[in-house]
């Protein structure tokens, strides 16, 4: 099946930044403990179903709760329970178990999984993507009979597979999907079909995969039941606000989820789980991630038991001597992983490190720019072909500028991905004027995808600012703007905190 | 380097020299650039700055200055040395007195500023004219950003009216037969512009006898003119590289020349006796200069998509309207100052069509 191309008029592509991950991938051996959170993924917070001091294997279920949305959580270890308490996990506060690790590595089958999936029934197999845990993929969640997401399987219209990677370091789906790892996206796919009997499918893959799409290609069902597309992944394309109007036309409601419009966006990981856990019966307890930016001493994909502390993770891949910063998911919003002690969870995709530069350079403005990346055409790397060995751009943490005024360069304008005006919205903000006007410049419409202040000649956090206007709104009073299409599942979306 | 950087740390602290904060700042901003990193999301930003961006707007505008010292000599490079050290001066003055950084946009409009002015202005009348177009063209509004009109053009506005003699009668052909000890030499220059021919600007010479000059002539800048718009090969090479580093918007350029081109073409049809062909009007007087650095200046002009085209195009009608019925000559820099008033409400026009106000 030969895929069609869609266009993205907006954004900015990210183009050979230093620190991408190789094709390697190595497994992290199982650590001396791990730490469950309770939440992890979509979903309300679950209750513990195990005591402290009991034995648990791996793939066992410790904390679950069927009455509200939610998956249940695993322990990724044979072990004996440790612990259960809270811990300040990226923000905010969750419950945790903790469980000492006997070392083994097997872990404990789900019951009724089959590699011929094709004979069991469609809720079998929703209650097996359920019980995995794998139900919590997804910004909201993959819908089984089971409260795992917002909406029923059956009021779902459109499942979009994205593996496109906009970020300025993604996670390669080469690695997820080398050997045998096709074949089982594949069944993946077809697993969910079963599952959403009622939705059309569309894959979405970067534009420059040309092998993984030829690949793909040949072994997709030839049935039409699936629209395969590429696109250039110009950030943010592949976030669920701007891929599913792109690819689905209509309009994304801003401050809802896609399921609220009957659309379920998953990667090429989740769909991974699904196969494994309804034809292998292996529950969401390993997860692959990426270990990308010029901080790591080797940049590779490592497969890891959920629940190891970071810690163990990068320990044998870091120099003491360097400051680094380790970043979650994304470098343009993603959140700084300061304590290393935190576990990792069913969230992470790409942990990357970066170089904090908070040394001057002499002379920074006037430099050729070889290796520093810009939206303007004002640094030399833009001369340079998209996959320059000898000139990958540096990334590091430096501002490169002093805060100036606003001078209506319009870069933030040219390149936001919904089309609002980001230099307008912040000139409001600035002077505290927070009023029905921020509404009418469709401050909502922002999906705090950072990039405007990303391209600011001026120094100035444009996003930031955004993000003030809407919150200053909200405590005035007013109240996001209702989308015009009827919205699924709105009492469910909102008991998920 | 370390000197230096010793050098400026002790600056900061000597007790009447660092009055002059603000300025030690820029050097030492210029020279190290920051320390600072990213605090929340983003975690990496662009390399561009503010500094960067107007070194491209500055190497753009380094043909047509190269130019100017070519065809003028000694006394370009007065009359540029003059305006920066003026026009710097009354941006120090601000920057200490109402303690805020001293802002890059200057570095342009200095630059800008002698570029369009005839070779023979004396040096006092360049520096009243800067002065007077950084202060009340810029620092008045509350600095770079806030500025209404072009700083440079508002310069350039006043002392056309203040010393119309100097402005509009005295024009030069370029100094290329004169001796290198006159050309390079002689203090101020004068004697070579003594010497040098004084001659009509092809606009004027087309007002009253309907000549069209030569178009190698314009192109290469063997014309009368403002010292740095003469010489149109070196504008458009200057204003493409402005246009590829983004550092000005294409819209406007492209908007503003083509539609000075349509409104004479169809303009000659009718009025042949009033309004000049209009392949002529592309290349002579200040259009190219204009269109490519005055209109471009992202602050004085609007920066909504559809206001920038509105902006050029009107422009681009009213030079050709002033060039063709008024008693002027040229109406570049009137166009470009009238459509800078009224920037602020082509944009306000546009956003209340494309976004409906709200009802709450």
């Amino acid at each position: 099946m030969i895929p069609k191309y869609k266009a993205f008029p907006r954004g900015y592509e990210f183009k050979n930044f230093e620190g991408q991950p190789e094709g390697k991938l190595i497994q992290i051996k199982i650590p001396a403990g791990v730490t469950i959170p309770l939440r992890q993924g979509f979903g309300n917070e679950v209750t513990p179903v195990v005591e402290p001091g009991q034995r648990v294997a791996a793939g066992q279920i410790i904390g679950r709760d069927d009455e509200s949305v939610s998956s249940p959580v695993h322990s990724s270890v044979n072990g004996k329970i440790a612990k259960i308490g809270k811990i300040d996990y990226l923000g905010r506060e969750v419950g945790a178990i903790t469980i000492e690790s006997d070392g083994t590595g097997d872990w404990q089958k789900l019951q009724g999984c089959s590699s011929d999936w094709q004979g069991l029934s469609a809720e079998k197999i929703g209650e097996l993507i359920y019980l995995s845990g794998a139900g919590a993929s997804g910004r909201a969640g993959i819908p089984t009979e089971f409260n795992s997401s917002v909406i029923a399987p059956a009021e779902v219209e459109n499942v979009i597979i994205q593996g496109v990677g906009s970020e300025v370091h993604n996670l390669s789906p080469d690695v997820l999907l080398k050997g045998e790892g096709l074949s089982h996206f594949i069944e993946g796919l077809k697993i969910l079909k079963k599952v959403m009997a009622g939705a059309r499918f569309h894959l979405v893959l970067n534009k420059s995969q040309k092998s993984l799409i030829n690949e793909v290609s040949q072994l997709l069902p030839t049935d039409n039941l699936i629209n395969f597309f590429t696109v250039t992944p110009k950030y943010p394309v592949d976030h669920d606000e701007v891929l599913t109007p792109l690819l689905l036309g209509g309009k994304f409601p801003h401050g809802y989820s896609v399921a609220n419009i009957g659309v379920v966006v998953l990667d090429i990981q989740a769909v991974l789980h699904v196969y494994e856990a309804v034809a292998e019966g292996k529950s969401l307890i390993e997860r692959t991630v990426a270990l990308c930016g010029p901080g790591f001493r080797e940049k590779l994909h490592v497969k890891l038991r959920l629940g190891s502390p970071l810690e163990h993770v990068i320990r044998d891949n870091v120099d003491a001597d360097k400051k680094l910063r380790l970043v979650l998911n994304s470098c343009l919003t993603g959140q700084r992983l300061s304590d290393l002690s935190l576990p990792v969870d069913r969230t992470f995709t790409t942990v990357t490190a970066l170089l904090e530069e908070n040394e001057s350079q002499f002379l920074a403005f006037a430099r050729p720019g070889f290796r520093r990346d810009s939206y303007s055409r004002t640094c030399l790397s833009s001369l340079f072909k998209k996959n320059s060995k000898m000139f990958q751009k540096t990334c590091g943490t430096n501002v490169h500028g002093e805060l100036r005024p606003c001078i209506f360069c319009t870069f933030c304008e040219e390149v936001c991905p919904v089309s609002i005006i980001p230099h307008l919205l912040f000139q409001h903000v600035e002077r505290d004027v927070i009023d029905e006007n921020l509404l009418r410049y469709k401050i909502f419409d922002c999906i705090e995808c950072n990039l405007c202040s990303y391209v600011c000649p001026s120094k100035i956090p444009v996003a930031e600012f955004i993000k003030k206007g809407k919150s200053g709104l909200i405590s005035e009073g007013f109240e996001i703007p209702a989308p015009d299409t009827a919205l699924k599942g709105l009492e469910k979306y909102k008991s998920v905190e | 380097m370390k000197i230096v950087r010793l050098l400026l740390d002790s600056l900061y602290k000597i007790p009447v020299v660092n009055k002059a904060e603000p300025l030690i700042e820029a050097i030492d901003a210029a020279l190290f650039g920051t320390t600072d990193t990213t605090q929340r999301g983003p975690h990496i930003v662009d390399a561009i700055d503010t500094k960067r961006y107007m070194s491209c707007a500055i190497a753009a505008l380094l043909p047509a200055t190269l130019a100017s010292i070519y065809f003028y000599g000694l006394r370009a490079i007065l009359i540029i040395a003059v305006s920066y050290m003026a026009g710097f001066f009354v941006e120090f003055m601000f920057a200490v007195v109402y303690k805020h950084k001293i802002h890059e946009g200057f570095l342009v409009t200095g630059l800008i500023f002698p570029l369009v002015l005839p070779p023979t202005t004396p040096l006092w009348v360049v520096a009243v004219g800067v002065m007077f177009g950084v202060l009340f063209g810029k620092e008045m509004f509350g600095g770079t950003g806030r500025n209404i009109f072009n700083p440079a053009l508002v310069g350039r506005l006043f002392i056309t009216i203040a010393f119309p003699a100097i402005m509009t009668i005295s024009w030069l052909m370029p100094i290329t037969d004169a001796t290198f000890t006159d050309k390079w030499l002689t203090p101020f220059g004068d004697t070579a512009i003594t010497d040098a021919i004084t001659a009509a600007t092809p606009l004027a010479v087309y007002k009253t006898t309907k000549v069209v000059a030569s178009f190698p002539d314009l192109l290469t800048g063997n014309t009368a003119g403002s010292m740095g718009e003469t010489c149109r090969i070196a504008i458009i090479i200057g204003g493409l590289f402005l246009m590829f580093t983004k550092a000005g918007n294409w819209r406007i350029p492209v908007s503003y020349i083509g539609s000075v081109f349509v409104f004479a073409a169809i303009g000659n049809y009718f009025l042949p006796d009033s309004i000049a062909p209009p392949g002529f009007q592309l290349f002579a007087g200040g259009l190219m200069f204009g269109a490519f650095f005055m209109a471009t200046d992202p602050v004085t002009s609007p920066f909504t998509c559809a206001g920038k085209y509105t902006f050029g195009i009107m422009c681009g009608v009213l030079t050709v309207l002033i060039r063709s019925f008024s008693g002027y000559v040229e109406g570049v820099m009137f166009s470009i100052v009238i459509m800078n008033a009224l920037a602020p409400l082509i944009d306000h026009i546009v956003l209340s069509l494309k976004y409906r106000p709200v009802k709450v």
